[in-house]
């Protein structure tokens, strides 16, 4: 079987190259560097800056209050999100220095707390910008606190009801039917993990098509491809292309949830579990499917790599969809954006992936979205055979749409 | 025997090739010639069932059905080899889709013949052009194929290599081996060829045995050289439509005598050469095609 001769030579060729064990085993490596590092730059403080603001405080009550809550809340913190430089007074008299101070940029800007602010609780910021959500997230939350304090101590109560009352309250995770709390590493796994699937999946599929587009291209500029078509069929040629390089991308993301299941384990997380693995496949090769007969069939139609990556990019446009929306996806797996955008055949393999991960789908969402893959993958291929049938020949011609058309009517 | 029954092929409501009739006989080589578009990579391309033809069939050894790939070796005109695989796995790999038996001694025997065998691990990207040519026509005739069509075999090849060519392609029309070439390059066609095909604009303009187009077609020529060139000017040459060119005149015989026309020259000036040239296949390529043209 021609077939199977050409899906190994090409998978054979490409495993043993330097790139794409670079690749495999470099991509990982490289993603995790790039998150420890940013976790630690993060937890280093390194790229955070303390902003200067000022507060007039009418009440001159409140201000102080607020500073000696943010000074004991980020005591131990090398660079607290905030200084705040309090002056008590009328805004009238005051205004126009904080005015010039923020326009010469020396503070962000500067908050007022209003005389009535027992009554009426609005404090009002002037600054340059308008993106400090999360500094006014933090006021608004201290001086929350310190209204009802203030309200609670007129009441005269003991401290250690004040204590009771001001009692923080703290969510312990479970898994349901189990006694055992979960850890911070569970919990970060199982919000993570449905990401790191889908992400496989996108570079599986991707790194796949690319692969099969580079291909075709090769044969096509080499002009290697009219002595193959003396020897195979069309339909061997490209059948063979996509099986080959569809298995290289198995066994990589093989590698990958080989390395998974073993990290999952040795972790006490269950990460990679059988159905999960057996359907990551299902998903991989409907949507390698999918995308190889796109790939193929721009392949056939151009002569440089530049204008076939150009052609593709809207493909790609479309496949970064799921990466945009990952967030959204797991917070809300079964929300109807989410279920509407799983039957779109493009992105169906990604959002379905997230939802496996999250064991938040159906037997039926599996079953119909399995169905519907199937169905666009047929088309898929029957028009990239078409094209390619047509187009692999016509060295040097730009080829138009209305051309494309008249093949595929054909 | 190969036989193209009344071919069509057309793009775009452009005519490729319409209605061609051709035999290429079994132990013959058969050169395809045409002006640039003539239509000969279409046909030769319909031959490899690359592309299909509107109407029209082909035959191989009377059957429509198309023999197996290991009975047919095609070195197609734009050609070209995966450039980043060895000498040695190129090989391997078209034998391994033809189903060649033994193809390890085989690929070693080629490259040997062909002053590759040093250059089997290298890969096709560090051969030379000439090399690479090679490369190519080992590939396609590794596999001892009974039907041969070469779209342009002498191009890129230096003398050496073009006579190592010619001796392997009168190697298998000893063999018995069915030989379709196609070829600009005239002299090369006349050295090597036992059957023409001529096709200009998608029609036939002529085909037949070698000798007998030269003989129905091409005009025997005198080529009179005179000791001195000034003699070329002589009334004689001008009397019998002499065309010069090269130091020579060229007298068309036809029903002229030969003898008599060698004795008159004789008299008149000293002559260093005197000789009857054949009918060139250029010269008649040329007329044929201008003829069909008009």
């Amino acid at each position: 079987m021609n077939v199977f001769k050409i899906a190994w030579f090409e998978y054979r060729r490409r495993i043993r190259s330097k790139w794409f064990i670079i690749g495999t085993f470099g991509m990982p490596i490289l993603i995790m560097g790039i998150s420890l590092g940013a976790g630690y730059m993060a937890g280093s403080g390194a790229g955070l800056e303390t902003k200067h603001f000022g507060l007039i405080d009418e009440t001159a009550y409140f201000g102080q209050q607020l500073r000696q809550v943010l000074d004991t809340e980020y005591a131990d913190e090398a660079t607290p999100p905030m200084d705040l430089a309090v002056t008590e007074g009328s805004f009238d008299a005051v205004h126009a220095q904080f005015d010039t101070l923020v326009n010469d940029k020396t503070l962000e800007g500067y908050f007022v707390i209003p005389t009535d602010f027992r009554e009426h609780p609005n404090v009002r910021l002037y600054a340059r910008t308008s993106s400090n959500f999360r500094l006014t997230d933090i006021i608004q939350s201290d001086l929350k606190d310190i209204l009802i304090k203030q309200k609670a101590a007129e009441y005269d109560l003991p401290d250690d009801v004040l204590t009771e009352l001001f009692a923080s309250v703290h969510i312990d995770h479970y898994e349901v039917g189990s006694t055992e709390e979960q850890q911070t590493g569970e919990l970060v796994a199982d919000y993570i993990a449905p990401f790191v699937f889908m992400f496989l999946l996108f570079l599986g599929i991707f790194t796949g098509g690319q692969l099969l587009l580079r291909a075709v291209l090769e044969e096509r500029s080499s002009r290697v491809i009219e002595v193959l078509l003396s020897t195979v069929s069309y339909n061997d040629l490209m059948g063979g292309k996509i099986i080959g390089l569809g298995m290289l991308g198995l066994t990589q993301s093989a590698i990958y949830l080989i390395v998974g299941a073993i990290a999952g384990h040795y972790y006490d997380l269950a990460i990679v579990t059988p159905i999960i693995g057996l359907l990551y496949f299902v998903y991989f090769t409907l949507g390698y499917l999918l995308y190889a007969g796109i790939y193929i069939g721009v392949g056939a139609l151009f002569d440089s790599e530049q204008e076939a990556q150009q052609a593709i990019q809207i493909i790609t446009f479309i496949a970064v969809i799921p990466m945009i929306l990952w967030t959204i996806v797991i917070e809300n797996p079964n929300s109807t954006l989410v279920n509407v955008l799983s039957y779109i055949p493009p992105v169906t393999p990604f959002f379905m992936m997230i939802k496996i991960a999250l064991h938040e789908t159906t037997a039926f969402q599996v079953i119909t979205t399995i169905l519907l893959l199937g169905i666009s993958v047929f088309g898929s291929i029957k028009l990239a055979a078409k094209i390619f049938r047509t187009g692999i020949l016509l060295y040097g011609k730009r080829i138009t749409l209305p051309e494309i058309i008249r093949w595929i009517r054909a | 025997m190969i036989a193209l029954q009344e071919i069509t092929k057309q793009y775009d409501g452009i005519r490729a090739v319409a209605e061609l009739t051709v035999n290429v006989q079994e132990g013959r080589i058969c050169g395809f010639l045409g002006p640039n578009g003539a239509g000969k990579t279409t046909t030769l391309r319909m031959l490899m069932n690359i592309i299909q033809p509107d109407s029209g069939s082909i035959l191989f050894d009377g059957s429509a059905q198309r023999p197996a790939a290991r009975f047919i070796g095609y070195l197609p005109e734009e050609r070209g080899l995966y450039q980043k695989i060895t000498v040695f796995e190129t090989l391997q790999y078209f034998a391994h889709l033809r189903s060649v038996a033994d193809s390890a001694r085989k690929i070693r025997e080629y490259l040997d013949r062909f002053d590759l065998g040093e250059r089997r691990s290298s890969k096709v990207n560090e051969l030379s052009k000439g090399n690479q040519q090679k490369l190519q026509f080992i590939n396609t005739i590794l596999h001892d194929p009974q039907y041969v069509v070469l779209d342009e075999p002498f191009s890129g090849l230096d003398p050496v290599n073009q006579l190592l060519l010619k001796e392997i392609l009168e190697e298998m029309k000893q063999a018995g081996k069915t030989i379709i070439f196609s070829s600009h390059q005239m002299d090369q066609v006349e050295k090597i060829c036992d059957d023409v095909v001529l096709i200009d604009k998608g029609l036939l303009v002529l085909s037949g045995k070698l000798d007998e187009i030269k003989q129905a077609y091409g005009d025997v020529l005198l080529q009179v050289k005179p000791e001195s060139p000034a003699d070329l000017e002589q009334p004689f040459f001008s009397q019998h439509g002499a065309e010069i060119r090269d130091g020579s005149a060229f007298i068309q015989l036809k029903a002229r005598d030969k003898r008599q026309l060698i004795a008159e020259a004789n008299q008149l000036f000293d002559i260093r050469t005197i000789k009857v040239a054949e009918p060139g296949l250029e010269d008649i390529f040329i007329q044929q095609v201008r003829g069909a043209q008009q």
